[in-house]
This record gives structure tokens, sequence and C-alpha cells, in this order.
């Protein structure tokens, strides 16, 4: 005997200090948001609490952005290029969409980030990150 | 710390679907071949740990219903979990029971039922922030860190390929696992289905059920108990951040792994892993992180690893073979392949590993990845 059922799952999750600033400077004015360590002098992107790697507290927000650079990427069947992008002004990369048109990818290509019109503080108010055509082509 | 050993290992046959079994009568089978390969009773269990995922099949508690199967009823019993890594670090919690004095023997059982729930749901259910809205799961996780991986290192799709097939052949030798195939080609690997990119069907692991288990004991109960113990040499684990753009280079730095295995030959006096190391089993989730970690774990310099698989050095008789079982990407059922990656060591030295025994195996290592977030690795050897 087989029991089939499907159950729902509710979620409210708080985003915290740093994800919240993040996500409402992403809302309220276009600016990708960063944190800088003292300690490791790295800045990481998203905005952070403390610092994943030395512990750090009370770090500092620092613009990083609007331009980015590709680390890495993949193509998924149906869904699209995702990337890993790493936003000017940061150390560390973010996972986001790179957006078409797409030939050949190669890592250290500039990006540009791309806002969505329509913004309610959440990641997807970034549409995903095009590339940047060299001398105006 | 007393010095411990495993004495005994059992597994089912994995497959894609047991639904002939429960989820407690999977993890008896388990439990059961492995006292039976120890020569013990249920009764003579001190303590039971679990191994489990229980997002992959949408059910709290698994030790609440599965604990019974594993003879646990009036016993210390808990579950860990850290993600792919759950076998191997409740096989090293119960090494560290037994070697604290705490117990005499431990029985420590992993299970999965990836048939009975949905795996990809149970992936996303993580960062709801920056992972779960964009993009989430195994397969785009190694995706992204493999264009970059094949970039810097020169890696081919067709060394990649060369892995899935030394799986599926050596997991031909293996009545437990769950994709065989004794005639598969490097054809069949490239011309298997685009999972995303440069990923195929048959570089990526599969999804099992299947259950498997271990005997731990004391030194002093595994000299009486076992004419040929697999001596537990060294053990360690590491955890990392975990988000994925915060670490340069995953997949070739892989600083969890580098550490613990750096670790683990230190304890176990291991400084040239391919001649000392007579048998591998690592927790390779897609061909190409095989390979990154063929360099992580020492087997070869950087940028190697390809020459590594095309000369045959970790096939099952080359130098150093590596998952002579198969592997993971023979058989994944995600809570028990950790502990299946120490039960194949294990049993290699025991001597019972079968038509893939590696004649005369005296020292192997296990290891186990938990996304990027976790890895552990253990080496066993045949003296204390």
């Amino acid at each position: 005997m087989i029991r089939e059922e499907a159950i729902k799952i509710p979620f409210q999750y708080a985003a915290g200090t740093a994800g919240s600033e993040f996500l409402i400077n992403l809302r309220d004015h276009r600016q990708l948001t960063g944190s800088r360590c003292s300690d490791c002098e790295r800045t990481l992107a998203p905005a952070r609490a403390y610092c994943p790697d030395c512990g750090r507290e009370g770090l500092h927000s620092v613009n990083i952005g609007p331009g980015a650079e590709l680390v890495s990427w993949t193509i998924v069947p149906d869904k699209g290029v995702f990337a890993l992008v790493r936003p000017d002004g940061a150390d560390t990369a973010m996972l986001h969409k790179l957006l078409g048109p797409i030939d050949d990818p190669q890592p250290g290509i500039r990006l540009q980030v791309v806002f969505r019109e329509e913004r309610s503080g959440h990641i997807n108010d970034i549409e995903g990150f095009a590339i940047v055509q060299e001398n105006g082509e | 710390m007393r010095p411990v050993a495993i004495i005994g290992t059992g597994q089912t046959n994995h497959a894609r679907c047991r639904d002939d079994v429960s989820q407690p009568e999977l993890v008896r089978e388990a439990a059961s071949r492995a006292l039976d390969d120890a020569g013990l009773q249920p009764a003579d269990v001190d303590a039971v740990i679990l191994s489990n995922m229980e997002l992959f099949e949408g059910r709290a508690l698994p030790e609440l219903w599965v604990g019974e199967g594993a003879f646990a009823n009036g016993k210390p019993c808990m579950k860990i979990a850290t993600g792919g890594t759950s076998g191997t670090s409740s096989c090293i919690a119960g090494f560290h029971q037994a070697a604290s004095g705490l117990f005499d023997i431990v029985l420590v059982v992993g299970f999965e039922k990836h048939s009975e729930g949905h795996t990809q749901t149970g992936m996303a259910l993580t960062d709801p922030f920056w992972d779960r809205a964009v993009a989430s799961g195994a397969l785009g996780n190694f995706a992204l860190s493999i264009s970059q991986y094949m970039a810097e290192r020169g890696v081919s799709e067709e060394q990649a390929a060369r892995v899935a097939v030394k799986s599926r052949r050596n997991a031909a030798r293996n009545p437990h696992a769950h994709l065989s195939d004794a005639n598969a080609t490097i054809e069949d690997v490239l011309n298997s289905r685009l999972l995303a990119y440069p990923i195929h069907l048959m570089d990526m692991c599969p999804q099992s059920d299947g259950a498997a288990a271990i005997v731990v004991a004391s030194g002093d109960k595994a000299r009486k108990l076992s004419a040929k113990p697999a001596w537990v040499k060294a053990a360690a684990t590491r955890h990392e951040q975990p988000y994925i753009g915060d670490i340069e280079q995953r997949l070739l730095t892989m600083r969890t792994l580098r550490d613990a295995s750096r670790s683990a030959y230190a304890t176990a006096g291991i400084t040239e892993p391919l001649k000392q190391l007579d048998l591998a089993e690592i927790y390779e989730p897609v061909t190409y992180a095989e390979l990154a970690w063929y360099e992580i774990l020492g087997f070869c310099a950087e940028g190697e690893a390809g020459h590594l698989i095309e000369a045959g050095v970790t096939g099952i008789d080359g130098e150093l073979p590596v998952n002579p079982s198969g592997g993971v990407l023979s058989a994944n059922p995600v809570g028990a392949t950790g502990v299946i990656r120490v039960a194949e060591a294990a049993a290699q030295i025991l001597g019972r590993a079968g038509a893939h025994q590696i004649e005369g195996a005296k020292t192997a290592l296990a290891t186990g990845y938990g996304v990027y977030a976790w890895a552990d690795a253990v080496i066993l050897g045949s003296a204390v």
C-alpha cells in the first residue's frame, strides 16, 4: 500500500538587520549594499551582520555595484543562465541570473545590474545581470 | 581516548524505489545485516546513532519512526543531520562515543527513501533570502562551480565522463549498487541528457532508496569479537560558511575537505596518500568533483586530475582505486551515503568486500561531503 499526500509549508522568515538593510536599499534606492570587515579587509556581498569568516560583528555598510564581474556560470535548460557575479567594490560573489543574449560567457567579463521597475524588498527586485557590450557595440 | 574499530557492516540493496518496505523496515534490513556481520545480537548494542535528511521524505523526527528498526528501544538514540556528510558525521560520533568510554558497542545506521518525498523541495528549503528565491539545489550549486574549474585547470568533459564510466563499471561488481553497467562508455555519458552545463545526467549522482549500518566497538571488544577489525586511525570534520558567493573557487579550494583530510593524514601518519592508501571511498556527488578532489586530497598535483583518471591510476586495478564500490554516482540514499563510504572502506579492511575487494587492503580513506558547508575524512587501517 502506498499513501500519497502533499504538504503545504507556510513560512515567514526575518531577514535580520543586515539583510533588511540590503533589501530596503534595493527596493527604495536601487542600490546594492555590502558589508566591510575591517579585520579581514574584505567587502562581503550581500550585507552581513557579522563576518562569516572571522566572526567580527558591527560591520560597516558600503555601496557596491552597479557594475560587476562574471565569476562562474551555468546554463539550466528551460530556466536560463545562473551565475556567480562579483559586484564592483565587493570581494565576494552573489548568486543571480545572467540576462541574455549570452554567447560563450567567460569568467571576468563585465556585467551591469538590472533592477525591476516594481520592487518589493526581494532579491528578485534585481532582474539579473546583463553583459556590458564593449565599445558601444 | 580508547582505540575503536568497525567490526561489522550492512547495506540494503539500494534502488530508485524500495516501496517493498517501509522506512523502519529499510533501516532494519541494514541494521540486521550489520549485526549479523559482526556476530552480535540486538541486546549487545549499547547505543544507536541515526543519519537522515528528514526534509527529503517530508517527515519530521524520523528517529521517532525508525529508531525501533535500528534496535534503539530502551537505549540512547539520537539523529545527526549535516547534509551529505550526515552519514560520515554519524560514524565519527559513534567513534567518539566508543573512544570516550561512554559505550562499548555503537550501531550507526543511515537511511534515505528519496522515492517517498521530493528531494528538490528539500534542497530548495535552504536560505530563503539569497538562495531559494533565485536558484537552489545540488545541481546548480555544482554546475556554478564547474565552469570555473574547467577554465582554470583545463579539465575536459571527456575526462569527467571517465569518472562516470569507472563508477558504473565498478558498480557492476557491487550487488548493493543502484546503477551499474559493466559496458558503460564515455559516449554514453556525453550523450546522456544535459542537466545544467556542463553536467550530463550520468555525471550526477542519483537519488536512491537505501540504508547502511556499521557496528563500532571499543578496542577491547573489537579484539574479542573480530579476527580482523577495521581500526579507526583518524577522523576529522570541518564546517564552512554556507553562502555560495562567499568562497573564491569553491570546487578548487574546498577548504573543508582539504583541512579535514590534512588533519586526518597527520593523525594517521600519511604523507604520501597515493602510495600509502590502498583505496579510497570518496563522496563524489558529481564527476567533476571527484577530479577536483583528487587534487584537494593530495592524490596528485594541481591540474593533474585529468591525467590521473586517463592513466587509470584510480581504477579498480590502479595504484589507488577510488570508489571500487561504484561510489555515490552509483548509489545515493543521502542519509546513508556517508555511512556507505565508511562501511565500504571497513569492508575492504575486514576482507569482506566481495567482487570489488582490493586484495590486501590495509589502509583506506573514506570522505563525506555536505554541500560545501561540511566535509569529513576517516582513515581506517588493519592495525591499531
